[in-house]
C-alpha cells in the first residue's frame, strides 16, 4: 500500500477520458475534422441537424474504438448500440448528443501503471468499466468582445468522434490519477488511436472522487470534477477538492453530490450545480441508426492490426538489446522515441550505445528545445551515422555532442556539418606525431613516471596533446600514440 | 394538349410523341393548382419560375431526343416535409418559417434526375402529426370529393392535389397511415413502401423508425412507375435496403390467379366500422376471388394493440425529432427573450401547434425516468409480436386485405377536439408502419358520394405483388376511374 | 387515478422547453390522461422474454468510410439564422453550469 493521500480518510478516485478519434471526418458526417478554423467553416448539413438530414457511422471511428478496446484488455461487444441522450444546449444542435449508453462498444478492462514514490518504484492495475463512442458539441464562446449579453455558436467540433474512457473507483490519490492519465494517454498515442492533444482539447478528463474512513467499504458521496485539461490540473483540482470534502466530513458534514469546477487561481473548487435534481436525459436507442454489429473475424483484424504496446516493446529491448530495465522505459515512453532508437541501434550496430546517446545527449537537446522526437529534423540515420563518426575517430564525443544539438535544431548531415564547422578530428599523423613528441618532450618527469608504471599519468599527458591539438584528435588515436612513443617503441 | 385526369403514362406518351410539351403541363398544373388554392388549399407554396424553368429545359432534352426518362417533364408535387436546394420547407409549421434548404432530400433529388418538375409544396398536418391536414399553420386542407370534408392527413394536400387533376401524381409520407388514409379520402392510389425502400434523407423526421416517403398517384400503373424512380439504396441513410430499386411496372400483368388474399378476422369484426365501408371492402374482395385469387382467414391478434403500441413510439421519436427546433441556427426564433431558456420556450412555444405539443408532452414523458420501461420499452416489444403476427401470417398469403379506414372522409372539424378519436381512425393503417412492410390503398366504391380505400398489405419488400394486385384490380373495376364531381 | 397529474404535465413541459398556460396546461394534463389511460392496455400484453423492436427490418450495419467531403460554404451554413454575427450563431448568454453533466 503506498502512501495514503489523506491521513484521516481514503481518498477513491474514478475518472472519465474524453479523447478525440484520429479520423478524417467526424462521427456520423462527412464534415471534415478540423482544429482553428473561423466559427462554422467545418460543417455539413448533418452537424447543423438541419431538417431532414440522418447520421451515418464512421468505419475509421469504430476501428479504433476497437483498438483502443484491445489495447486496454476490454471486452469487445459483437453488438453495441447508439442511444440518444436528450437535452437542450445552444452547442447541441439536435437537441441530443449520439452516444452509446446501455449496450457501449466495450467494457470490462485494465491498464497496468507505472508508479514512483519515495524513489520506489511499483506498478498498479487500474480497471477500465467500459469504453464507449460519442460525439462532441460544438462551442459557446461567451467572452468574444462584440457580444455583451449573448453567445457566438460554432459548430465546427460539432459531432467530431470521441472515446469515452470510464475508469474503476481503483485510484487513491491525485499522483495515482495523474499517473493513470499519463499512461492511458500513453497507450492512445501508441495505437494511433488520438493524438490526445492536450492543449487542442483531444484529451479531457472528468474525475469523480469521495472520501471515506479506513476499513469503511460503502463509498463515500461524490463529486464529479469537470473539464480538467492538464495533468497538473487534474492533480491540483483533485487535492483542493479532497481538501474541502475532508473539511466537510470533519466538520461532522455531509457531502452534497454536486458537478464541480476548479479554479486554479484560487486553487479552489466550487460547484457548478447541485445533482439532486438530477436531470432526465431520456436516453433511448437512436433510430436512426442500427445496432453495431461486429464479428469475430472484424475484430481479429484490428487486433491483428495492432502495434506492439509500450509495454510489450519495452520487455523485447530488454530481452534484445540487453538494455537495462530503466533505460528501455525511457526509450520507450514514446512510439516515436522508441522507434527513433530501434532505427538508429539498427543502423548503427551497437543499440548499448545508441541508447546511451539518446538516453542523455539527444534527450537533454530536445528538452532544451522543448520538443519530441518526431517534430525534430533529425533522422535517426543521421543519428546513426554521427555515432559512427565517434567510433571511427573522426570525431570527437565533445564535438559529436554539440553536433547533437545542430541536428535537433536544423538536420542536416553530419559528416558536411562535421566538415563545415571544421569539427574532424586531427587525424594527420604528422600532426599528431609532433604534438606528442613535444608533450613528451615537456613533460619528462610525468613521461619517466609513467615508464616506470604509474598508468594514471597518461590521462594527464592524453589532455596535454588533445589542448594542443584543439580537441579535435580522436581520443583513440591520441592514446594509441602516447603510449607507443613512451615505450620508446619506434612509430 | 393533356387532359386534367390524364394519367401519368398517358402524359408521358404525350410528351414523347410531342402532342404536349412540358412547359404546357407544368403550366396547366400550376393555373388549376391557382385556380383551386381558394377551395382546396391543397398547397403550402407553388415555385412557377423554377417549375417554367425546368420544363423549358426538360422540352429542350426532348427535342435534342435526349429524355432522361419517361418522366421527363411530367408536373408532380412534394409534400411540405421534403427539402430541395434553395426551397423553403416548412411541415406547415410556423416554427420553420423562412427556412431555406442548401440541399436536397434523396427522393426528390432522384425525381428531379429523372426529369420530373416539382411545381409546389403540398399541404400537411404540422410535421405530420395529423390524420386531417386540419393541423396546418397555413390552414386546413379540403377534399375535393366534398369540401366540407377533410381529405385525410397528414399528406392531405398531396392526395388532394392528385385528386382533383392537378398534377398526375405527388410524393407523401407515411408514419402511421399518412399516404394511404388520405389516398382513401380522396379516392386515389397511395402507397407505402416497405421501411428502407425509399431514402428518408431529407425527408423531415416525425418519426424515424415509421416514416417512409411513398407516392400518391390516380393508377396502380403510374404509382408502380413512379415508385421504381425513388426507390433504392441510399448510403446517406443507414436505414435504407442495401436492394436496387425493384422492377415494379413490369409485373403489371393482371394475373392474380394463384394469389392467396389473407383476411384477417380481427378487422372485420372491428367496433365502428362504416358498415358501408366494410360492405365495399368485402365487394372487393368477391371480385379478386371472381379474377381467381384465394380467400383465406389469418389472424393478426395484436393489432388490437398497434394503436396504443404507435402512438406510444411515434410520440417518443418525435419528442426527441423536434428538439432542434429552438430558434437557434434556422427557423423563427421568438423575440424580446431575457435569456437562454426563455428563447426555448417561447420559440418553441410559439413555434408548434397543440397537436404538436401534445405528441411532444406524451414523448417526452414516455421516455423519462421511470416510465420508460412500462411504456416506452413495452410498446418496443408489442412491436415485436405484432411483427411476428406479421411473418406468421404472410406464411399462409401472400396479400392482406382490410379496409384502409373504418370510416370515408369525416367532416372538418370533427375530430379536433378529442385527440383519441383522431388517433383511432389510424386503427388499420399503423401496423404496416410498426412491422415495417408495404401497404397500398386503392379506391373500392363510393359510401354516401365519398371514396373507400382497400388496403393491400404485402411482406416486407413485396410492393410488387401488392401492386400487381391493385392494378388487376383496377383493371375488371369502374372504381379507379370515378372522378369527384364539381371539379371541371 | 390519473395516470399524469398537471404538476408531472408542467415538469415534463419543462424538459421538452415547452411553456404551457395554466388553461393549456390542464386541458393538457386530461387530455394526456385519457391517451395514456388507452395506452395502459399494453400492460396486458405478456411481454416476458420478448426482444424490444428497434427497427422493423433487420439490416447489416453499414459504415461509412472515413473521407472528409468538402464542408458547406459558411455562408450558407448560417444563412438561415435567425441571428448570427460573421459566420457563428448568436444566442442569449449561455450561462456556465446550465452545461449537460
Amino acid at each position: 500500500m503506498s502512501a495514503p493521500a489523506h491521513p484521516r480518510f481514503e481518498v477513491v478516485i474514478g475518472l472519465e477520458v474524453h479523447t478525440q478519434l484520429r479520423t478524417e471526418s467526424k462521427l456520423f458526417s462527412p464534415a471534415p475534422v478540423s482544429y482553428g478554423l473561423p466559427p462554422n467553416h467545418s460543417v455539413h448539413p448533418i452537424c447543423l441537424a438541419l431538417p431532414g438530414v440522418l447520421p451515418t457511422l464512421n468505419a475509421r471511428a469504430v476501428e479504433l474504438a476497437i483498438r483502443a478496446a484491445l489495447a486496454t484488455h476490454c471486452k469487445v461487444h459483437p453488438r453495441s448500440i447508439f442511444a440518444r441522450k436528450n437535452y437542450f444546449y445552444p452547442d447541441l444542435p439536435k437537441g441530443y448528443q449520439i452516444s452509446q449508453y446501455e449496450d457501449p462498444i466495450a467494457t470490462g478492462g485494465w491498464i497496468e501503471v507505472a508508479l514512483e514514490e519515495g524513489g520506489e518504484a511499483r506498478t498498479k492495475r487500474v480497471g477500465l468499466t467500459r469504453i464507449h463512442m460519442e460525439e462532441d458539441a460544438g462551442k459557446s464562446i461567451h467572452d468574444a468582445a462584440a457580444t455583451g449579453d449573448s453567445s457566438q455558436i460554432d459548430l465546427n467540433r460539432a459531432g467530431v468522434p470521441l472515446l469515452e474512457i470510464v475508469s474503476e473507483p481503483d485510484l487513491r490519490s491525485p499522483a495515482e490519477a495523474a499517473a493513470y492519465l499519463r499512461t492511458l494517454r500513453q497507450i492512445l498515442r501508441y495505437i494511433e488511436v488520438s493524438d490526445a492533444d492536450l492543449e487542442k482539447g483531444h484529451f479531457r478528463c472528468d474525475a469523480n472522487v469521495s472520501l471515506r474512513r479506513p476499513g469503511q467499504s460503502a463509498l463515500g458521496t461524490r463529486t464529479e470534477l469537470k473539464n480538467l485539461n492538464s495533468f497538473r490540473f487534474v492533480e491540483m483540482a483533485l487535492e483542493a477538492e479532497i481538501e474541502r470534502q475532508a473539511g466537510v466530513l470533519e466538520r461532522g458534514g455531509r457531502v452534497q453530490q454536486a458537478t464541480m469546477a476548479f479554479d486554479p487561481n484560487t486553487r479552489r473548487t466550487r460547484v457548478l450545480r447541485l445533482k439532486e435534481n438530477a436531470d432526465d436525459y431520456r436516453y433511448f436507442p437512436d433510430p436512426d441508426l442500427i445496432p453495431l454489429m461486429l464479428s469475430e473475424q472484424q475484430i481479429d483484424r484490428v487486433r491483428a492490426s495492432l502495434p506492439e504496446l509500450a509495454e510489450q516493446k519495452c520487455a523485447r529491448f530488454v530481452r534484445e538489446f540487453g538494455l537495462s530495465e530503466y533505460d528501455a522505459r525511457q526509450l520507450t515512453a514514446s512510439r516515436a522515441f522508441a522507434d527513433f532508437f530501434e532505427q538508429a541501434a539498427a543502423a548503427h550496430g551497437t543499440p548499448k550505445t545508441v541508447a546511451n546517446w539518446m538516453l542523455r545527449d539527444l534527450r537533454e537537446a530536445l528538452s532544451a528545445r522543448e520538443c519530441e522526437i518526431d517534430a525534430t529534423p533529425v533522422s535517426a540515420a543521421s543519428f546513426a551515422a554521427l555515432l559512427g563518426l565517434v567510433d571511427s575517430g573522426r570525431l570527437t564525443a565533445k564535438s559529436a555532442r554539440e553536433l547533437v544539438g545542430v541536428l535537433v535544431a536544423d538536420g542536416g548531415s553530419p559528416e558536411e556539418l562535421m566538415r563545415a564547422r571544421g569539427l574532424e578530428a586531427v587525424a594527420d599523423t604528422g600532426v599528431l606525431e609532433a604534438a606528442v613528441a613535444a608533450v613528451i618532450s615537456e613533460n619528462a618527469e610525468n613521461a619517466e613516471r609513467y615508464r616506470s608504471g604509474d598508468e594514471k599519468i597518461l590521462n594527464f599527458l592524453m589532455g596535454q596533446v588533445m589542448r594542443r591539438t584543439g580537441g579535435k584528435a580522436s581520443p583513440a588515436a591520441v592514446r594509441e600514440l602516447l603510449s607507443r612513443k613512451l615505450a620508446g617503441k619506434p612509430s | 394538349m393533356g387532359a386534367v385526369f390524364d394519367s401519368l403514362s398517358e402524359l408521358s406518351q404525350k410528351l414523347a410523341s410531342r402532342e404536349v410539351s412540358s412547359l404546357e403541363l407544368v403550366g396547366a398544373a400550376l393555373a388549376r393548382a391557382d385556380a383551386t388554392q381558394s377551395t382546396l388549399h391543397a398547397f403550402v407554396g407553388l415555385r412557377p419560375a423554377n417549375a417554367r424553368a425546368e420544363a423549358e429545359q426538360s422540352d429542350a432534352r426532348r427535342r435534342r431526343g435526349e429524355p432522361r426518362s419517361p418522366l421527363d417533364g411530367i408536373p408532380i408535387a412534394i409534400k411540405d416535409n421534403m427539402v430541395q436546394t434553395g426551397e423553403p420547407t416548412t411541415c406547415a409549421s410556423r416554427i420553420l418559417e423562412g427556412f431555406v434548404s442548401p440541399y436536397t432530400a434523396t427522393a426528390v433529388a432522384r425525381l428531379e434526375h429523372a426529369g420530373a418538375v416539382v411545381i409546389g409544396r403540398t399541404n400537411m398536418d404540422e410535421f405530420a402529426m395529423g390524420s386531417s391536414t386540419e393541423h396546418s399553420s397555413s390552414g386546413p386542407t379540403r377534399n375535393p370529393w366534398r369540401l366540407a370534408s377533410t381529405p385525410g392527413g397528414s399528406s392531405g394536400g398531396s392526395a388532394a392535389a392528385v385528386a382533383a387533376g392537378i398534377v398526375p401524381a405527388a410524393l407523401g409520407s407515411d408514419t402511421g397511415g399518412s399516404i394511404r388514409q388520405p389516398a382513401s379520402f380522396c379516392g386515389v392510389v397511395g402507397i407505402k413502401p416497405t421501411y428502407g425502400r425509399v431514402s428518408r434523407w431529407g425527408l423531415v423526421a416525425f418519426a424515424s423508425s415509421l416514416d417512409q416517403i411513398g407516392v400518391f398517384t390516380r393508377s396502380a400503373r403510374d404509382a408502380a412507375s413512379l415508385l421504381e424512380r425513388i426507390s433504392g439504396h441510399d448510403p446517406s441513410d443507414s436505414t435504407s435496403i442495401p436492394e436496387p430499386a425493384p422492377e415494379l411496372a413490369s409485373a403489371l400483368d393482371g394475373d392474380v390467379s394463384g394469389l392467396v388474399v389473407g383476411l384477417p378476422r380481427e378487422c372485420f369484426v372491428a367496433e365502428g366500422v362504416d358498415p358501408g365501408v366494410l360492405a365495399a371492402v368485402e365487394g372487393a374482395v368477391a371480385e379478386l376471388e371472381r379474377a381467381g385469387a384465394k380467400v383465406r382467414e389469418v389472424s393478426l391478434p395484436h393489432t388490437r394493440h398497434a394503436i396504443a403500441t404507435y402512438y406510444l413510439i411515434a410520440t417518443a421519436e418525435a419528442s426527441s425529432n423536434l428538439a432542434r427546433y429552438d430558434g437557434v441556427r434556422y427557423g423563427r426564433r421568438a423575440s424580446g427573450a431575457r435569456n437562454l431558456t426563455e428563447m426555448y420556450e417561447r420559440t418553441r412555444s410559439e413555434g408548434f401547434g397543440e397537436e404538436v405539443k401534445r405528441r411532444i408532452l406524451l414523448g417526452t414523458y414516455v421516455l423519462s425516468a421511470g416510465y420508460y420501461d412500462a411504456y416506452y420499452r413495452k410498446a418496443q416489444q408489442v412491436r415485436t409480436l405484432l411483427r411476428g403476427d406479421f411473418e406468421r401470417a404472410f406464411g399462409a398469403c401472400d396479400v392482406i386485405v382490410t379496409p384502409t379506414c373504418p370510416e370515408v372522409a369525416f367532416d372538418l372539424g370533427a375530430k379536433t377536439s378529442d385527440p383519441l378519436a383522431m388517433y383511432l381512425s389510424d386503427i388499420y393503417t399503423v401496423s404496416a408502419n410498426l412491422a415495417g412492410i408495404p401497404g397500398l390503398s386503392i379506391p373500392c366504391g363510393l359510401v354516401r358520394g365519398l371514396p373507400v380505400g382497400l388496403q393491400l398489405l404485402g411482406p416486407a419488400l413485396g410492393e410488387a405483388v401488392l401492386l400487381r394486385m391493385a392494378d388487376a384490380f383496377e383493371r375488371r373495376t369502374p372504381h379507379q376511374a370515378r372522378r369527384p364531381e364539381g371539379f371541371p | 387515478m390519473a395516470r399524469i397529474t398537471r404538476d408531472e404535465v408542467e415538469k415534463v413541459a419543462a424538459l421538452a422547453r415547452l411553456s404551457l398556460g395554466d388553461e393549456a396546461a390542464e386541458r393538457m394534463a386530461s387530455e394526456l390522461d385519457q391517451i395514456l389511460e388507452y395506452a395502459w392496455s399494453l400492460s396486458q400484453v405478456d411481454t416476458s422474454d420478448v426482444e424490444p423492436t428497434a427497427h422493423a427490418i433487420p439490416l447489416p450495419t453499414p459504415l461509412r468510410e472515413d473521407r472528409a467531403a468538402p464542408p458547406l460554404d459558411p455562408e450558407l451554413a448560417v444563412a438561415n439564422a435567425p441571428e448570427r454575427e460573421g459566420s457563428a450563431f448568436v444566442v442569449p448568454k449561455v450561462i456556465e453550469g446550465d452545461e449537460e453533466g
